[in-house]
C-alpha cells in the first residue's frame, strides 16, 4: 500500500456518494492509478452487493430522525406561509370537492355533456354525406388488384387501388365538414416484407404458380414445423431451405439479366420444384405421424 | 465512519435474521404432528389391480393366403424384418409387443384366399375405453411371407429390411430402411434414416428427408421402369443400375454414379450443394449438358465441346457429345461444386 493511499472509510463513502464534486475527483483519480486501492473498491462494491440485496427491506424502511421531522415539518410551514392566495383557493376546492363521489360525478357530466355535443354535430353532416354517396360512384371506382412481389418469395395481400379516370366532381355546403378518412394497412405476416410489383419484372412462364404454391406451403409450415421437425432435423431442413433460396435468388438474378440462358432458369424451376418439395416433407411427415395415431 | 457503523448494524441484523428463522425451523420441525401409516382392516387384502401385460409378450400369428398376397400393417415402434418364403400363408411373430390379428380386406374370387389382409393391434383388455391404434408395436416384429407378396408398411420410428418378396412400398418417420431381393418395384421414404436398396428390380422411388441412399446392383423389371432417388439433406451413392431413366436429387449432399450410360437412356443428377462423381467405362457414349456454379468441370472421358458458357455468374454450362454420341442423355446440374466424370 502506498503512503497517500486512501482509507477504507473513504472509499465507503465515495461509494455512498457522500463526498463532495472534488474529493469525488480525487478519488476516483487514485483508484485509477492505484491498484491497491481499486481492490479496495472491488471489495467494497462485492461486500454491498451481497449484503444490500440481503437487507433491502430493512433498509428501505428505515425511520428518519426526529431532526429530520422537524426540518420538514419547518419547510412546509415556510412553504405554506408563502403561497398566493390562488392556491390557498385551490388547496380548499380540492379538499372540498375532489371527492370520488364528486369526480365520479363530474366524469358523468362531462361525458353526457360531450355526447349530446357529438349527436348535435353529427347531423348535419349526416345529411351531407347522403347527398354526395348519390354522387360518389361517378367519381372514382374501387377495385381490388392483387399487389405481387418482385420477390418470388413473397405475395402481398390485396390491395384497394382507386383508380381515378372519371372527372372530380365534389358538391360541398358552407358548413361541410369532409369526415375524418381512416386508412386501415390490409394484414401482411410479419415474415412476408410486402413490396410493391414492378410489372416490367414480370414472371418467366410458369413460375408464378411455382411462387405461389411456395407461398401457401410456407404459410402452414410455418405453423407445423415446431411441432413435425425438431433438434438436427430442424437444422438440417432450415439449413437446406437456405440452400434452395439462395439458388432461387441467384438464377432470378441471373434470369433477369439474360432471358436467355437456358441453364439458369432449369436450375431456377428445378429450385422451385426442390423448394416446394422440401416444404411439402414437413406436412407430409405431419400427416403420417397423424395417420399412426 | 458511516463504514463501521453500518457494518456493526448489518452483521447484527444478519445474526437476529438468522436466529429468527432457525427458531422458527426448529419451532415447526418439533411441532408437527408426525404421519400415520396407512391403516389396512385386519383380514382383507388391499385391492391392486394387476399390471395389464400387454407390451411384454410374444404373440405369433398365421394365415394361409393367396400367392399374390397383399399385405399392409402400421407399426408404432420396433424392427421390423420382412421375409419371402415359399409358402402360401403369412406368419408374423411379434416379439414383447402388442397383441394383434388378421384382417381379411379381400378375397381371391377364384381360390376363396385372402388377397389382401391388415395385421392390426388388439385392444389389451375389454375394458380398454377410448381408440385403440391399429398400429403394431413391439421389440421386434418378424414377417414371412409369400414371394409373391406386395408388402405396404407405414410406421412412426420404424427399422425395415425387406428380404425377397415382389414388391415393397414403405413409409416411416424414422429409421433406417433396407431392401434386398426385391423383383417387382420398391417405393421407401423416411425422414429421418439411410435408404438401401440391393439385388432388385423394378421401377424405383426413394425419397429421404435427412439421410443418405444407397442403390446396389437393381434394374428395371419391365421396360420404361424409373428410378428415382432424392433426399433432401444426404448422399446418394448409385452403383450399377439397369434402369434407362435415372433421376437423382439432392439438395445438400454429393451425388455418386458408377454404372453404365444405356442407349435411350436419360439420366439427370442434380445437387444443389455438393459434387457430382460419375464412374462410366470408356464406351460410354451421349449427349451431355453440364451445369454447373462455383466449382468445376472435369472429365477423364474424350468429349466434342458442342457449347461453353462460361460467364462469371453462378452458372456454367457445357454441351458436350460424349463417344460416338448416340441417343443417351446425361444432365448433370450443381450449383455450388464440382462435376467430374472418371473413367472405370
Amino acid at each position: 500500500m502506498k503512503q497517500d493511499c486512501i482509507d477504507i472509510g473513504l472509499i465507503q463513502a465515495f461509494m455512498d456518494g457522500e463526498l463532495d464534486h472534488g474529493q469525488v475527483d480525487r478519488v476516483s483519480g487514485h483508484i485509477a492509478a492505484c491498484d491497491t486501492c481499486a481492490l479496495l473498491l472491488a471489495d467494497a462494491e462485492d461486500e454491498s452487493a451481497v449484503v444490500f440485496p440481503a437487507l433491502e427491506r430493512e433498509f428501505n424502511t428505515l425511520v428518519p430522525s426526529q431532526r429530520l421531522w422537524t426540518k420538514i415539518n419547518d419547510s412546509i410551514a415556510t412553504e405554506r406561509g408563502s403561497r398566493p392566495f390562488w392556491q390557498k383557493a385551490w388547496e380548499f376546492l380540492s379538499v372540498g370537492f375532489l371527492t370520488p363521489s364528486m369526480l365520479a360525478a363530474a366524469s358523468l357530466l362531462i361525458v353526457v355533456g360531450v355526447t349530446a355535443l357529438v349527436l348535435t354535430g353529427r347531423q348535419p353532416l349526416a345529411d351531407d354525406s347522403t347527398k354526395i354517396a348519390a354522387v360518389r360512384p361517378a367519381i372514382a371506382t374501387t377495385s381490388a388488384v392483387p399487389v405481387i412481389s418482385s420477390n418470388p418469395d413473397v405475395i402481398a395481400p390485396d390491395v384497394a387501388v382507386a383508380s381515378t379516370n372519371a372527372p372530380t366532381v365534389r358538391a360541398e355546403r358552407a358548413d361541410y365538414r369532409p369526415a375524418v378518412r381512416r386508412v386501415y394497412e390490409a394484414p401482411v405476416a410479419d415474415f412476408q416484407p410486402a413490396v410493391v410489383k414492378d410489372t416490367s419484372n414480370g414472371y418467366l412462364p410458369g413460375e408464378e404458380s411455382y411462387v405461389r404454391t411456395i407461398a401457401s406451403l410456407s404459410r402452414s409450415v410455418e405453423s407445423q414445423k415446431d411441432n413435425t421437425i425438431r433438434g438436427s432435423e430442424r437444422m438440417s431442413f432450415e439449413r437446406d431451405l437456405a440452400v434452395v433460396d439462395d439458388a432461387i435468388t441467384k438464377m432470378r438474378v441471373e434470369v433477369k439479366k439474360d432471358p436467355k440462358n437456358e441453364s439458369a432458369k432449369q436450375v431456377l424451376y428445378s429450385s422451385y420444384q426442390n423448394k416446394i418439395d422440401l416444404l411439402s416433407s414437413v406436412s407430409q411427415k405431419e400427416e403420417l405421424v397423424a395417420s399412426l395415431k | 465512519m458511516f463504514f463501521r457503523s453500518r457494518k456493526l448494524t448489518i452483521v447484527s441484523a444478519i445474526a437476529a435474521i438468522t436466529m429468527a428463522a432457525a427458531g422458527a425451523v426448529f419451532a415447526q420441525s418439533t411441532s408437527a404432528p408426525m404421519p400415520l401409516p396407512p391403516t389396512v382392516e385386519r383380514g382383507r387384502v388391499p385391492r391392486v389391480a394387476p399390471p395389464v401385460r400387454i407390451w411384454n409378450e410374444d404373440h405369433e400369428r398365421a394365415i394361409k393366403t393367396d400367392a399374390n398376397i397383399n399385405l399392409s400393417l402400421c407399426v408404432l415402434q420396433g424392427d421390423v424384418k420382412v421375409n419371402g418364403w415359399n409358402r402360401n400363408e403369412v406368419r408374423i411373430l411379434v416379439t414383447n409387443g402388442r397383441n394383434f390379428t388378421f384382417k381379411v380386406q379381400q378375397k381371391s374370387a377364384r381360390s376363396g384366399d385372402p388377397v389382401w389382409i391388415m395385421a392390426v393391434a388388439e385392444a389389451a383388455n375389454k375394458e380398454q375405453a377410448g381408440p385403440i391404434s391399429e398400429c403394431l408395436r413391439g421389440d421386434e416384429i418378424e414377417i414371412d411371407a409369400p414371394v409373391n407378396a406386395t408388402f405396404n408398411l407405414k410406421g412412426q420410428e420404424v427399422n425395415t429390411v425387406v428380404d425377397g418378396i415382389r414388391r415393397v412400398s414403405v413409409k416411416n418417420a424414422g429409421g433406417d430402411i433396407s431392401v434386398r431381393n426385391i423383383s417387382d418395384g420398391v417405393t421407401a421414404a423416411t425422414y429421418r434414416g439411410d435408404l438401401t436398396v440391393e439385388q432388385s428390380k423394378g421401377a424405383m422411388v426413394l425419397e429421404n428427408t435427412a439421410g443418405n441412399i444407397l442403390v446396389f446392383d437393381a434394374g428395371p423389371s419391365e421396360i420404361g421402369d424409373i428410378f428415382k432417388a432424392k433426399t433432401t439433406s444426404g448422399a446418394i451413392s448409385v452403383q450399377k443400375i439397369g434402369h434407362r431413366q435415372i433421376e437423382v436429387n439432392s439438395i445438400s449432399g454429393t451425388v455418386a454414379y458408377n454404372g453404365d450410360i444405356l442407349s435411350g437412356g436419360s439420366y439427370s443428377f442434380w445437387t444443389s450443394n455438393g459434387s457430382i462423381k460419375l464412374s462410366l467405362p470408356a464406351n460410354s457414349s451421349g449427349m451431355l449438358t453440364a451445369s454447373y456454379g462455383y466449382g468445376s468441370f472435369n472429365s477423364e472421358l474424350p468429349f466434342k465441346l458442342n457449347t461453353e458458357t462460361v460467364t462469371p455468374g453462378p452458372v456454367k454450362s457445357i454441351i458436350a457429345t460424349m463417344g460416338s454420341g448416340g441417343d443417351a442423355t446425361l444432365k448433370l446440374t450443381t450449383n455450388n461444386g464440382s462435376i467430374s466424370i472418371k473413367k472405370q
